[in-house]
């Protein structure tokens, strides 16, 4: 039986990585008669062929086709699992409020981060693209986010994140902050104020974590029993 | 502001590129939306209006004397032109707003475009022909088109685009086919106005594809545009910005002559492919003109000219992308005299 669990989880994360959709869902509906634990379905099969397709990122082995094929390869063996997941218990995940700021409609290194940070376990509240400043700071007010993640492409817009961050630190709100995005440098991100600057997807991860280690962010605002804008992408 | 220039711009190109003697080398700073402010018009009313486009450009050479006159909003005006939807914010690039190709099935309305008609194309062709009337004894007029693999992606929506690489390669084939025919179309148009035009392949930078996926679905396009741009006997250019040194030799291969290259080390650019091209760069639009200042940029003027005025085939001074549109203007002219003075031939930085 363990032989064959092994057997099964490993052929997920290898659907993960080879982008194979219909190999996902066959492995992930076999885990589901072989009754293993859907966690476990997640974190150690389709989530570590995740992580693995993180590291070919890095080493440049794999590029943005790749990422966004193996992410809905993931989520499709996610969909078959879902309904066997126990009602769900997220009091411990980091909650995220990312977006592309207003101004700017290119979002594909924001989808990049965001499935990335989602892999890794964080909370994601995608606000999409071209998005107001108040509409980053309302959010990650409400939500009391962890982590506020804001992406440019464009030289124009690069100075809307100093706005939401001012106007976030303004309000009062304790999120982290990082930024990144094709004309933002490490030492941009710091002369605005961001708490951490990550230059690709990959490095997104270890940021945010790195954001967390040891610190324990206050829980000073209402909790968030309020509206759920998790979008799945699939 | 150009006391030491003594050749005008269209002559200085004439010479380097017969290889006769220059007095320096070319100085071009992607000068594109940024010349909206030399009329004080949004980035809305110059593109969108030919004579707005042209007399904005005029204005702008008039003033800095630069090296090269681009005539550029965004690189999905092709796409926009058979069909994708644009989103023109009121004072700055158009976007893409709806693509054309919403399902597989609407590749059967695609088609090649008339220029003379098409979106507007007519805008920069009345551009085109604006400055060449006024400034074109001058200067070169450079029209400057998104290649067949960017063009497609925005037809397609980028996303889905490239994950199609994967999953439809037929249709990648079969867009990127239309799209190459429109360029052509395009290049016809632009350079019986007399302009030269270039071409730019944003999408397919190596921050975002593989060099497989390049001399799959980018490379053999690519070629097809430059022997089509090479028959009328002009210089093929050809500019991808973001990481470029994964693609770097396929962009050599493409039979452009001059690569316009943006976040890689010119000295590692010039060991690549410096023996088969001419290279330009690659000031940080961002960290350079945008929110540099005079000394800075002096000092990354002098850094490019330092690494890769040696280049084997030659070397242009140049921004890495588009000058951002609020560049302030001390900034310009501090790039423009910094590549007068450390561009002067022979090389001397001391």
């Amino acid at each position: 039986m363990d032989a064959n669990k092994h057997k099964i989880l490993n052929d997920l994360a290898q659907a993960v990585i080879e982008m194979d959709a219909p190999r996902a869902v066959k492995a992930a509906t076999e885990a589901i008669y072989c009754k293993i634990d859907p966690y476990e379905i997640i974190t150690d099969g389709l989530a570590r062929g995740m992580d693995k397709v993180n590291e070919l990122f890095e080493q440049e082995e794999y590029f943005v086709p790749e990422i966004l094929l193996c992410a809905d390869t993931m989520n499709a063996g996610i969909e078959v699992v879902r309904p066997h997941l126990p009602k769900e218990n997220t009091r411990d995940k980091k909650k995220v409020v990312i977006g592309v700021v207003k101004g700017d409609t290119h979002d594909i290194g924001k989808n990049l981060v965001k499935i990335m940070l989602d892999n890794a376990g964080f909370e994601i509240y995608d606000l999409g693209r071209n998005v107001p400043y108040a509409k980053f700071v309302d959010t990650a007010g409400e939500l009391n986010a962890d982590l506020v993640c804001l992406s440019t492409l464009m030289t124009t817009t690069m100075d809307g994140m100093q706005v939401v961050i001012e106007d976030i630190k303004n309000a009062g709100i304790v999120s982290r902050i990082m930024v990144g995005g094709g004309p933002i440098s490490p030492g941009f991100a710091k002369r605005i104020g961001a708490d951490g600057y990550a230059k690709n997807a990959a490095e997104a991860v270890k940021v945010a974590k790195g954001l967390f280690q040891n610190i324990h962010v206050p829980l000073t605002f209402k909790t968030p029993e309020l509206v759920r804008v998790r979008k799945k992408n699939s | 502001m150009n006391h030491t220039d003594e050749m005008k711009p269209k002559e200085r190109m004439l010479s380097i590129l017969q290889g006769k003697q220059a007095d320096r080398l070319l100085v071009s700073p992607l000068i594109l939306n940024f010349a909206s402010r030399s009329l004080n018009l949004t980035v809305r009313d110059f593109c969108t209006n030919g004579r707005n486009m042209g007399d904005a450009n005029i204005a702008c050479f008039n003033k800095y004397r630069h090296d090269i006159v681009y005539i550029f909003s965004t690189t999905s005006t092709v796409a926009e032109a058979m069909g994708t939807k644009m989103y023109f914010p009121e004072d700055d690039a158009p976007q893409v707003e709806t693509p054309f190709i919403q399902t597989r099935k609407d590749i059967e309305k695609l088609k090649p475009v008339d220029p003379e008609k098409d979106g507007r194309l007519p805008v920069y062709l009345e551009a085109v022909k604006r400055c060449m009337d006024a400034i074109g004894n001058e200067v070169f007029i450079v029209p400057v088109i998104g290649a067949p693999f960017t063009t497609s992606a925005a037809l397609r929506g980028t996303e889905t685009f490239i994950k199609e690489l994967y999953t439809d390669p037929e249709l990648v084939h079969t867009v990127m086919k239309v799209a190459t025919q429109s360029v052509k179309n395009v290049i016809d148009v632009y350079v019986k106005a007399g302009g030269v035009p270039v071409t730019v392949e944003p999408v397919a930078t190596g921050s975002m594809i593989s060099e497989k996926h390049f001399r799959e679905f980018v490379l053999p396009y690519l070629k097809e545009v430059y022997a089509h741009i090479h028959s009328y006997n002009l210089p093929g250019v050809l500019h991808i910005c973001g990481k470029t040194k994964r693609v770097i030799q396929c962009m050599a291969e493409s039979g452009a002559d001059i690569l316009s290259i943006d976040n890689i080390d010119l000295q590692e650019a010039k060991e690549l492919v410096g023996q088969k091209v001419c290279i330009m760069g690659n000031v940080s639009p961002a960290d350079g003109m945008l929110k540099g200042n005079p000394e800075t940029i002096t000092l990354m003027v002098k850094d490019c000219v330092a690494k890769a005025s040696d280049n084997p085939k030659g070397f242009i001074v140049a921004t890495g992308c588009e000058v951002p549109i609020h560049t302030p203007h001390e900034n310009m002219v501090a790039f423009l005299e910094a590549g007068r003075t450390f561009a002067r031939l022979p090389i001397n930085l001391n």
